[in-house]
């Protein structure tokens, strides 16, 4: 760290300047006696001395959090000798907002004692907050001296995307072996009541149907259905995007994932992800919380690489995508790779919902409002419609969703239409 | 709080040279512009439009005295540089400081250094004053034109004595 000069010195010297242009032009000695201060000021601020030695530390009160959510960083200051006045600058990523405090303050330091202030983050849309280290800037007396220090501490906070309740799931076609929320057909331990059928050996007598047996004068037992989970395959469409940084349908569609995938995993069911891109990447369908972390931390890295190769689902090892998945297509339907990947898909049977994320009020957003803007929306908005309808017509199941209202109202509107019976895996 | 700090003190500058010659209205037009200009400059936090506002003042200042010839007051001289340095530090320093946290005692810290820095200047220009009393009376002899080449000269190295001081620290800065 050394001295530089600033601004100021040029102000004074300046003053001085012209005060003494003055002094001479017009003999009076009193503008010269003006320009003294100032000189004596400039003088003062050339003994700054050596710049003093310290220690800065910056702490964050979490690595991790949702959307929306706080982050306190809290920066500490000390010194070997006093410091008349610092000023300390955390700068801030672009999408990230001040919520309490500010990222710039101007400490007094006393020697050998710590001094700190704190300030709270908001992360804005799911991103890795990438924070590079304080700035410090030591001034001088009078502010005619300051010196500058980069404090590089490189850290980083994961904002995942915020998962929205959704209470109008869709349901799986098919169930798998393990038990979860599901009423299989396949009978056998259970709590939702079945068939009723003779007495066999082995059967146990707390199954006894004893209004059937006395009617009919045989032992009767009644047999349960099975209460069975799903595999659920969440398939986003990282082909491409339209909108604002931050607020792309990428964006929402993978608030949309993570929302689906914590519901899903709720409910005892095995979650999977395909990242269908640039850059393919999945993770194998399983359940817990660890495993919806493990999605998250997929979700949030997931991005558009541009890339002319047509990827082809069929590569995906059937481990990740299983045939009695039910899969869950999160896409704006602008590619028309993904559009026959899907289709593909549910000509081979999977059981695939899509969810049609509309880039219509991303790119409405994303420009400036004008008339023009709003008719090219609408025009854009009805060809989209017809575009919807002719994917229908191969056998999309498709679910229109504007990416801003809560993907649940969108769900609910498709429920009612879309209620089918689960059939055992 | 800084800034109605700073609008007083350009209210005192600007009131100084019309207090010598409150009749003239070359010198009050000046002195309005440089409240106006200051104004700005404060309500900006400019640095540089509050020096074009203290240079006016300086003007206004100087043609005041031409205009109205009083006698030698050094101490409102004096009181003028003053607070034109503590102007100027204050708006340089608030300007930094919009929308940042001051800590606790800052601004005090602040104060202190500034008033003494301004006291110091202003005890500097008292104390050449009278050195140059007898200085004053000795060169009386000396034909004007003498003195103010030697004025004139005195006042370039000063500001290139100045100039060299601030220029010298980015110099050696640079070299290492």
């Amino acid at each position: 760290m050394s001295w530089r000069p600033t601004v100021l010195n040029v102000s004074l010297l300046t003053v001085v300047g012209w005060a003494l242009f003055l002094a001479v032009l017009t003999g009076r000695g009193e503008l010269a006696v003006v320009a003294i201060p100032a000189v004596v000021a400039l003088v003062a601020g050339r003994r700054a001395g050596a710049p003093p030695a310290w220690t800065i530390h910056r702490e964050l009160s979490t690595t991790r959090l949702l959307e929306d959510e706080h982050v306190t960083v809290t920066v500490t200051l000390r010194a070997q000798k006093a410091v008349r006045l610092v000023e300390v600058v955390e700068p801030l990523p672009p999408r990230v907002g001040l919520e309490r405090g500010s990222n710039h303050a101007f400490l007094t330091l006393r020697a050998g004692r710590e001094s700190r202030f704190t300030f709270e983050l908001r992360g804005a849309g799911r991103q890795h907050l990438r924070l590079e280290g304080p700035h410090l800037r030591v001034w001088g007396p009078l502010g005619l001296a300051a010196s500058e220090a980069r404090h590089r501490a490189p850290a980083t906070v994961a904002v995942y995307p915020r998962p929205a309740p959704i209470r109008h799931l869709p349901r799986p076609l098919r169930t798998q072996t393990f038990v979860g929320n599901y009423v299989s057909p396949a009978q056998g331990e259970g709590i939702e009541p079945g068939d009723i059928r003779p007495f066999a050996p082995g059967d146990q007598i707390r199954h006894v149907n004893w209004r059937a047996t006395l009617k009919v004068g045989a032992l009767h037992v009644t047999r349960h259905h099975q209460e069975r989970n799903a595999d659920v395959v969440l398939l986003l469409d990282t082909l491409s995007e339209v909108g604002r940084e931050g607020e792309t349908v990428v964006d929402a569609a993978a608030r949309g994932a993570a929302a689906l995938a914590a519901a899903y995993l709720a409910r005892k069911d095995r979650v999977g992800l395909i990242e269908y891109g640039g850059q393919p990447r999945w993770v194998r369908p399983g359940a817990g919380r660890a495993h919806l972390e493990r999605l998250l931390d997929t979700l949030l890295s997931a991005s558009v690489v541009f890339t002319y190769v047509n990827r082809d689902l069929d590569l995906v090892p059937p481990r990740i995508l299983p045939p009695q998945a039910l899969v869950v297509a999160l896409s704006p339907l602008l590619d028309r790779r993904f559009v026959r990947a899907a289709t593909d898909l549910a000509a081979r049977g999977f059981d695939l919902l899509v969810i049609a994320v509309s880039p219509v009020e991303a790119a409405r957003v994303a420009l400036p409002r004008s008339p023009v803007t709003d008719v090219a929306a609408r025009l854009w908005a009805l060809e989209r419609r017809v575009e919807l309808d002719r994917y229908r017509r191969r056998g999309l199941t498709i679910v229109e969703w504007d990416g801003v209202e809560p993907l649940d109202a969108a769900l609910a509107a498709v429920g009612r239409r879309w209620r089918r019976r689960v059939v055992a895996g | 709080m800084m800034r109605l700090a700073a609008l007083v003190l350009l209210a005192i500058l600007a009131a100084l040279p019309v207090s010598i010659r409150p009749s003239s209205p070359a010198v009050t037009w000046l002195a309005t512009a440089a409240l106006l200009v200051g104004g700005v400059g404060v309500i900006a936090w400019s640095v540089p439009v509050v020096t074009a506002a203290g240079s006016l003042i300086v003007i206004a200042y100087a043609l005041a005295l031409v205009i109205a010839g009083p006698a030698a007051d050094p101490l409102a001289a004096t009181a003028l540089g003053a607070t034109l340095v503590l102007l100027l530090a204050l708006v340089h320093f608030a300007g930094r400081a919009r929308g940042a946290v001051l800590g606790p005692s800052v601004v005090a810290a602040q104060a202190r250094q500034w008033l003494a820095v301004a006291g110091l200047g202003a005890v500097a220009a008292v104390a050449l004053t009278a050195a140059a009393v007898p200085l004053g009376a000795a060169l009386r002899s000396t034909t004007l034109p003498v003195v103010v080449i030697a004025s004139a000269l005195g006042a370039v190295l000063t500001v290139a004595g100045v100039i060299a001081l601030v220029a010298g620290e980015g110099r050696g800065e640079r070299e290492s």
